[in-house]
């Protein structure tokens, strides 16, 4: 009875760290090596210390451990100190976190000041693999109504969907059922972007005119065909092009100028 | 009295996983992929609780979802009733003692779910197909569903008994004598 709670437990534990580690290995970059270093340190460097300690004694500079009331006060002063700093820097942190959010508010306003806007704050995501919709905190008691469009600071978010009195749902442009008419800022050609499963920061250029000329780095922009997006809102950059036998049949990937993952505040435009 | 309890206690764990998924389950993500916990609750339910109970907690843990997140009130309340004749199903022909049958009922279940999921939201929000994205998302969603059962078997086990013997009673013991 008492082996087979134990294996339980056992096998729990390495269920949970098994998970941990798929986590961390599947969202990690291959590029980003310092997980490695500081693996290889974690082993390294307490010999190593050792060994500096053993140097330093054989070679008589171990007067640091001479004095040792003398350290353990400066120790107390130290760690007193320490913890009012770390109390500043909470505060600083908060005040600093406030400023970015009013900063975000003002920068939004004056730089869309063709349109009448109302911001808000995302408190809901959505918990499926499939669809991508956010909650926001303004709804039909400040004027909002299904079909607004939905922007940040950084470019187009999408369309409101449906609304309570308090909150308004938002289904964005990464979402799958999403397309939205769009237009090369360059050479001013129309395209479809829709949102795809592979990525929530992607999208899909589709209905790619064959003269049009497309290239990585192009930026797109609504077309402000269809009457939901204004014209002009940026969508994002072209990251890619893919050629297909066929140039009717030709797509590109397009990074969306807002990072959905880390979106808070956006603006609904009312008018 | 004890039914009562059993039934907040439920509703609770509902509301404990929605901020899970909709939090914690957000950033740790396999891949990108983040679980299910709502199809674990609602097969536990139908599997230990009952199916008729599943049925009506799957309907309500659906339109919940589909009310506060979801872009039309069908494809939650619709796929987790599923899930819970499902349960019923496994319950009927399958024994809950090993964590191997477990496992492949949640599998299975998920697989089902998540399938029907996205053939409604094909048919019903016009969503494109893609079928290579839709086949990694799954199995991803498949093992990860797999291994939070592996952590969570033996709560399963001890709550579920506690459960059944509350709402079932003697019944089960007929079964087996």
């Amino acid at each position: 009875m008492y082996n087979k709670k134990k294996k339980q437990i056992v096998g729990i534990v390495i269920s949970v760290i098994i998970l941990i580690v798929i986590v961390i290995m599947s969202n990690i970059k291959i590029d980003n090596l310092s997980y490695v270093q500081s693996f290889a340190n974690f082993f390294v460097m307490p010999v190593q210390n050792g060994l500096t300690y053993l140097k330093n004694w054989i070679s008589g500079n171990n007067q640091f451990f001479t004095d040792v009331s003398k350290l353990r006060e400066e120790n107390e002063n130290l760690k007193q100190e320490n913890s009012k700093l770390e109390q500043d820097l909470r505060e600083f942190e908060i005040i600093k976190s406030e400023n970015e959010t009013l900063k975000e508010y003002v920068n939004l306003k004056d730089k869309y000041t063709e349109y009448t806007t109302i911001p808000a704050y995302v408190i809901n995501k959505d918990i499926s693999n499939y669809n991508s919709c956010i909650v926001i905190n303004v709804g039909s008691n400040d004027g909002i109504k299904a079909g607004m469009a939905v922007i940040s600071d950084k470019g187009l978010v999408g369309q409101i969907i449906s609304v309570t009195s308090n909150t308004a749902k938002v289904q964005t442009i990464v979402d799958t059922s999403s397309s939205i008419s769009c237009t090369l800022t360059a050479s001013r050609d129309t395209i479809i972007a829709r949102g795809t499963l592979e990525a929530n920061n992607r999208l899909t250029a589709t209905y790619i005119p064959t003269e049009a000329s497309i290239i990585e780095g192009d930026t797109i922009e609504t077309s402000g065909l269809g009457g939901v997006y204004p014209k002009g809102v940026i969508v994002g950059t072209v990251t890619k092009v893919v050629n297909t036998k066929n140039i009717v049949d030709r797509y590109a990937h397009i990074k969306t100028a807002v990072d959905f993952s880390k979106i808070e505040t956006v603006l609904v435009i009312t008018q | 009295m004890k039914k009562t309890i059993t039934i907040i206690g439920l509703i609770l764990t509902f509301l404990i996983i929605y901020f899970l998924q909709a939090n914690f389950f957000s950033w740790f993500t396999i891949a990108g992929v983040k679980p299910n916990l709502f199809i674990i609750l609602v097969l536990f339910i139908s599997l230990f609780v009952g199916m008729k109970y599943g049925i009506v907690f799957g309907l309500i843990f659906g339109l919940f979802l589909d009310i506060v997140i979801g872009k039309t009130i069908e494809i939650n309340t619709i796929m987790l009733t599923v899930v819970a004749i499902l349960g019923g199903y496994f319950e009927k022909n399958f024994s809950k003692d090993s964590k191997i049958t477990i496992m492949l009922m949640v599998i299975g279940s998920t697989f089902i779910f998540e399938i029907g999921s996205y053939v409604f939201s094909i048919i019903m929000l016009n969503t494109n197909i893609e079928i290579l994205s839709f086949i990694r998302i799954i199995l991803i969603e498949v093992l990860y569903n797999a291994i939070l059962t592996v952590i969570l078997y033996p709560f399963i086990q001890i709550i579920g008994y506690k459960i059944e013997d509350i709402y079932k009673g003697q019944k089960i013991l007929t079964r087996y004598f």
